[in-house]
């Protein structure tokens, strides 16, 4: 997949494309709008994460000339600038997403992923976890034909992890996906380990989930 | 007491004071100019006298009789005239009783000794006291009846007057004091006065509070933009260390530190994001236009917070009773309020202890709902300040970042919600939502 990053920041761009070149994402950087509408214009991109905040002007004006070249692109907004309005212009614009910075380089992944099976419409088979199989989806984890019970916060953990497999993720992290910017780090960690040790329990009645690993004072891993 | 009362009662028992004064002292005073005058009428009547007695001799009078006497009528005057001892000499004005044909009367007398034609005579000139007082009470009463008026017509005046004046003081006290929330946002015109004092008190007013309204401002403009320009740095920070923690091969000591750095950076991203979100709410950038019932909030705030519930085996209650709608409200603020109480009742309650969120609707305090923990509690010199930034109450240990209840204040500002907080040490605290009649 293709991605553009329209992002002034150099140092936040190189990083973006750090992280998602290792995901196996083809990375293009723009710095300005004029620089990105000229990217635009010779290449097509399934992504486009749009700063707002450009030096030579607001990115949501961007938008809906970049829509006329790629029109089939996924569309996510990026920006310190966080308020509703915004939030509001960017999506009645035609934006997929919306992602306040700072944002989790983890959570930007998950998003576009989401958007990937929503939008490109992604045939996703079931994806094969151990012995089990996930639909992402439909919410679903599978043991050959039986569906296992899990609760909203377990498969949203299980998922996110899922997604990053073979990444070690740590409590906070998995916190912060999990309740946001509700999230109370030293004190909902404990709640992980707990969730945690409930997918165990559920999983374990079928088959062993030692995929799920726990690293030691770090966090858990799902090894593929 | 107000100034115009204080001024009015003023006036009016100053002048009460000057009534009193005067009906007290007014027989007094009359009847001394009255003695005055008679004294004085009595010496001009022995000048005419002498004078007669000079001119006409004063055998003309006595006409070989000893003595002389002549009186009116009613006997409200008479005079005498009669020989005196060689070496008498009298000059007096005296009150005495003289039997005037068989009645005893009581006059003013004026007894004066003088020569004529080497002999020594005695002239007395009496007036009847009752003549001379039968004016007295006639005159107290005209003078108390014309004071009196002229009273009346003063204290109207002066009360006319005072409150014309003070008029605008009124007027500054209303427009720029009363019913006028910080911040002073509505613009208030200058109060049209000729008075020097009020316009430079009106005038110091509108400066004070265009300053304070500046410096507030500022402060708030320049939380916005330090938090917002904080966004960028901290996402930078935050993806290079994610892009770091992505390396297998960093030694474990190596991905514990950048683990901590991650922990400490979250929390300049919290506190970031709390400032920026109180100076969102004071700029007034959310729209306030949602309909939503407290049962349904509170519903979706337990969902989110339940695990902690659990872990504390707190015994949440709520008894929402009259389940009122909160009209023209903001729906992710108010999440935000009720999120940040119940959190707190759960984060300072003690283990196995109890929250109760209940409500009531009545006439004279219209809706409330209260939030109740049996939990640690807040000293009361502490009351003041819970709502103040970074402040938090003297814990034992260091929770949470001191952001929670300012932004809980912000909220209830901005949707005008009154808070009342009461709370006892060790035996709980309990906040009261006040809602604003619609």
């Amino acid at each position: 997949m293709k991605v553009l990053i329209v992002e002034d920041e150099k140092t936040l761009a190189y990083e973006m494309e750090d992280f998602l070149k290792k995901a196996f994402y083809i990375c293009d950087l723009a710095h300005t709008i004029k620089d990105g509408l000229e990217k635009m214009e010779s290449n097509s991109y399934d992504f486009i994460l749009l700063d707002l905040g450009l030096p030579d002007g607001d990115g949501l004006s961007l938008l809906p000339k970049a829509k006329k070249h790629n029109p089939d692109a996924a569309y996510i907004i990026l920006t310190a600038r966080g308020n509703l309005e915004d939030r509001i212009a960017g999506l009645d614009l035609g934006a997929d997403d919306y992602l306040p910075k700072p944002f989790s380089l983890l959570e930007l992944q998950s998003r576009m992923q989401a958007i990937a099976r929503r939008k490109f419409n992604v045939k996703e088979e079931l994806l094969p976890l151990g012995d089990f199989q996930v639909d992402l989806q439909k919410r679903l984890i599978l043991f050959q034909e039986n569906q296992i019970e899990l609760s909203r916060k377990e498969f949203d953990l299980l998922s996110y992890l899922f997604l990053h497999n073979n990444r070690v993720l740590t409590r906070m992290q998995l916190s912060e996906h999990i309740w946001g910017t509700f999230a109370d780090d030293d004190y909902d960690s404990n709640y992980i380990d707990a969730h945690i040790k409930n997918i165990r329990k559920k999983l374990n009645v079928w088959a062993p989930a030692d995929f799920l690993e726990t690293v030691r004072g770090v966090g858990y891993r799902i090894r593929k | 007491m107000k100034l115009s009362s204080k001024l009015i009662l003023f006036i009016t028992s100053s002048k009460l004071v000057v009534v009193l004064l005067f009906v007290f002292s007014l027989p007094f005073l009359v009847s001394q100019i009255v003695s005055e005058y008679t004294n004085y009428s009595l010496r001009s009547q022995q000048d005419k006298v002498i004078n007669v007695v000079q001119k006409n001799g004063i055998q003309h009078y006595l006409q070989g009789d000893d003595s002389y006497g002549s009186y009116t009528m009613l006997k409200e005057e008479y005079i005498a005239l009669e020989p005196a001892a060689k070496n008498k000499h009298i000059d007096t004005i005296k009150t005495a009783q003289r039997i005037v044909e068989r009645d005893t009367l009581t006059y003013r007398i004026l007894i004066h000794t003088f020569n004529y034609d080497q002999k020594n005579y005695l002239l007395e000139i009496g007036k009847s006291i009752s003549s001379i007082n039968q004016y007295n009470k006639t005159l107290q009463k005209t003078a108390l009846y014309v004071l009196m008026g002229l009273i009346a017509l003063t204290l109207l005046i002066d009360l006319i007057f005072t409150r014309i004046l003070i008029k605008p003081l009124g007027k500054i006290i209303k427009s720029k004091l009363i019913n006028r929330k910080f911040p002073f946002k509505d613009y208030s015109p200058p109060v049209p006065t000729s008075t020097q004092d009020f316009k430079y008190l009106d005038e110091s007013l509108i400066l004070l509070m265009d300053q304070i309204n500046e410096a507030f401002e500022k402060e708030r403009e320049f939380t916005a933009n330090a938090s917002h320009e904080l966004m960028t740095p901290i996402s930078i920070l935050q993806n290079k260390m994610e892009n770091l923690l992505g390396d297998e091969n960093l030694p474990e000591s190596v991905v514990l530190k950048i683990i901590e750095m991650m922990k400490t950076l979250s929390r300049l991203k919290k506190i970031s994001n709390a400032l920026l979100l109180i100076s969102r709410i004071e700029n007034q950038q959310f729209v306030k236009s949602a309909h939503v019932k407290p049962s349904v909030l509170i519903n979706e705030v337990l969902e989110e917070i339940n695990h902690r519930l659990l872990d504390q085996e707190i015994e949440l209650k709520v008894d929402l009773k009259t389940d009122q709608m909160l009209v023209n409200v903001n729906q992710d603020l108010l999440f935000q309020l009720f999120y940040n109480l119940i959190n707190n009742a759960i984060k300072y309650n003690v283990y196995q202890g109890s929250i109760l969120i209940t409500d009531s609707h009545t006439p004279e305090n219209g809706y409330s709902i209260m939030i109740q923990d049996t939990g640690i509690g807040i000293a009361e010199e502490d009351l003041d300040f819970i709502f103040d930034r970074f402040r938090k109450a003297n814990l034992s240990e260091n929770v949470g970042y001191g952001l929670g209840l300012s932004i809980v204040k912000s909220i209830a500002q901005y949707h005008d919600i009154e808070i009342l907080v009461s709370s006892k040490v060790k035996e709980g605290t309990t906040f009261t939502l006040i809602f604003p009649a619609k």
